[in-house]
């Protein structure tokens, strides 16, 4: 048989396809600087789902939970032998994403006689500044994009840039961690939003059934909460403790959550 | 197929002299494209261990002249009502001569772990780096933190490893090791010898050249102002600083605090802290030690 280059872009297409599709139903991701430090906020059910990868750099994803352990080790042990070899300066999320993780992700997705990587990935980096956090976002066929004070990623690219438009609009730098995280929470759910065209359920009468923005959060958030937990790590920008990563524990959490654990009016 | 899944560090270290492929040996890439994955380029292997537990650095050959190997002299390690205190002096010698005055002898591995270091300061800064990188390694892939026994097994581990370097003279180094334990809600002090072996001491740990001098004093302390784990944070304080002063006066490689300031470092239920450096002036002054001028 022989394998033409029609035969390589429709394979690869079905592969794209194919993870896209396991992505979708994946809980988004945001990444948020705010003057303590630099946060990720996701629902999860049973999994952890946000992780210290080094001193200053955290990673979580949605993805195939194999595959994310995969990646998780990975930078995990890129970082700790460059950081012991060389020094933890010189480890940086540019590097672990650009040189040790991108490459042998895309080649593992051109790769057509085994299964691809299903993951999208998020690692935050925290700086001096918000302003200088970075929020490096991995796909699975490689490719790579960073912003700078906020970052997330979701299963679908409509619920992406909504996500990513609301978080572009706010000031980081200004919001104190309590106050971040309530934006994170909202933004969250915008993740799972529908595109417009989608959104509309036609009614009996051919009219459409618009629910609004804030409603929408309301509901999602609703939901997600009474099925999940939500999870939040923090690099902490000024801290005496040795280590900046901390998983923010339910006292910090509970308040901002305790809204929708009210019955619907 | 993951070497580390284990969460040990060293052999993390040790796999990546032969080569780190992980990913390409999952997709079966090396074989077929002929290529390694540029990853291997991180760690030429030279620079790798060849000692199967720790020898990060293999030295230059260089005679065991006493002005190669830089020591650290006293520090000391004495519990309180509520956690464990570290001090050490701030002087780094080789053989007469005084090279550094602004050495950090007392280091934080972890959130609830110091390590107070005597004897060569290369040996010592190095392991310190190792077993930091070992400690995290560990709880980040494990998400879970290493047990205190497992941290007290790796640093006896890299002393044993050591011991070469203690045959030839050159490169020996003594740590002291204090934790908090939260399990047992108390302060924890551990020592070693050269070999590698540990033990739990009740009250107070010291080591390095001034600690020999000193080692009577301890004794003094105890019978006649009690046991240092019922003392407060404040008389433990002050009898660990004195205990320092006296060490500088009798052992010419420890300093003295009237240039820098001691370092001071504490363990409790909260963590590491610093000792606020008001703190240790005011201390300094009500021992009679002149305070340090320098920071």
């Amino acid at each position: 048989m022989v394998y033409t280059p029609y035969d390589f872009n429709e394979a690869v297409r079905h592969r794209a396809e194919y993870v896209e599709e396991r992505l979708r139903s994946g809980s988004p991701v945001v990444g948020l600087s705010c003057r303590d430090g630099a946060l990720l906020l996701s629902v999860r059910r049973s999994q952890r789902k946000i992780y210290e990868i080094y001193d200053r750099l955290m990673f979580s994803a949605i993805g195939h939970q194999g595959d994310i352990e995969t990646f998780r080790i990975a930078a995990i042990d890129f970082c700790h032998q460059e950081g012991y070899q060389r020094s933890p300066d010189d480890v940086s999320a540019q590097r672990l994403v650009g040189f040790a993780l991108s490459p042998p992700l895309k080649r593992a997705f051109g790769d057509t006689f085994t299964a691809p990587f299903v993951l999208r990935g998020i690692f935050a980096e925290l700086g001096k500044t918000p302003e200088a956090d970075a929020y490096y976002v991995l796909n699975y066929d490689g490719e790579f994009s960073v912003t700078y004070g906020y970052g997330a990623i979701a299963g679908s690219r409509y619920g992406e840039e909504l996500m990513r438009t609301r978080l572009a609009a706010l000031d980081g730098g200004s919001l104190t961690l309590q106050a971040a995280l309530a934006q994170a929470l909202r933004i969250w759910a915008l993740g799972s939003r529908d595109e417009p065209e989608a959104r509309g359920e036609d009614d009996e009468d051919g009219g459409r059934l618009l629910e609004g923005e804030e409603e929408f959060i309301d509901r999602t958030l609703r939901e997600a909460l009474a099925e999940g937990t939500v999870e939040a790590g923090i690099l902490q920008r000024n801290t005496q403790r040795e280590s900046k990563f901390r998983l923010l524990g339910v006292r910090e959490l509970e308040p901002l959550l305790a809204p929708y654990r009210l019955p619907q009016r | 197929m993951f070497g580390t899944a284990s969460g040990d560090f060293a052999r993390l270290l040790q796999r990546s002299a032969a080569g780190f492929d992980f990913l390409a040996r999952r997709s079966g890439l090396e074989e077929r494209a002929g290529t390694r994955w540029e990853g291997e380029a991180w760690l030429p292997p030279r620079f790798a261990p060849s000692i199967p537990r720790f020898d990060p650095v293999p030295g230059p050959l260089t005679p065991p002249a006493p002005t190669v190997d830089v020591h650290g002299t006293t520090v000391i390690a004495v519990k309180y009502k509520g956690g464990v205190l570290n001090v050490g002096d701030r002087r780094a010698t080789a053989a007469f001569a005084v090279m550094y005055d602004r050495a950090e002898k007392v280091l934080a591995l972890d959130d609830y772990t110091l390590i107070a270091i005597s004897g060569s300061y290369a040996k010592a800064i190095e392991v310190v780096r190792y077993l930091r990188h070992a400690f995290k390694y560990f709880e980040r892939s494990q998400l879970q933190r290493m047990s205190l026994d497992g941290k007290l097994s790796e640093l006896a581990r890299v002393i044993a490893a050591n011991v070469p370097n203690l045959m030839n003279g050159i490169g020996a180094f003594i740590p002291v090791l204090s934790t908090y334990d939260l399990d047992r809600n108390e302060g924890r002090i551990f020592f070693y010898d050269g070999m590698g072996a540990r033990f739990e001491t009740a009250e107070y740990g010291a080591a390095g050249s001034g600690a020999e001098r000193i080692r009577g004093c301890f004794e003094y302390v105890l019978r006649t102002k009690g046991p240092f784990h019922e003392m407060s944070f404040d008389e433990a304080l002050y009898e660990a600083l004195l205990l320092l002063e006296i060490a500088a006066e009798l052992d010419t490689a420890t300093g003295g605090s009237y240039k820098h300031l001691p370092l001071a470092k504490f363990i409790d239920a909260e963590g590491i802290q610093d000792v606020p450096e008001e703190k240790l002036r005011e201390t300094l002054q009500r021992i009679g030690a002149g305070p340090a001028t320098v920071r």
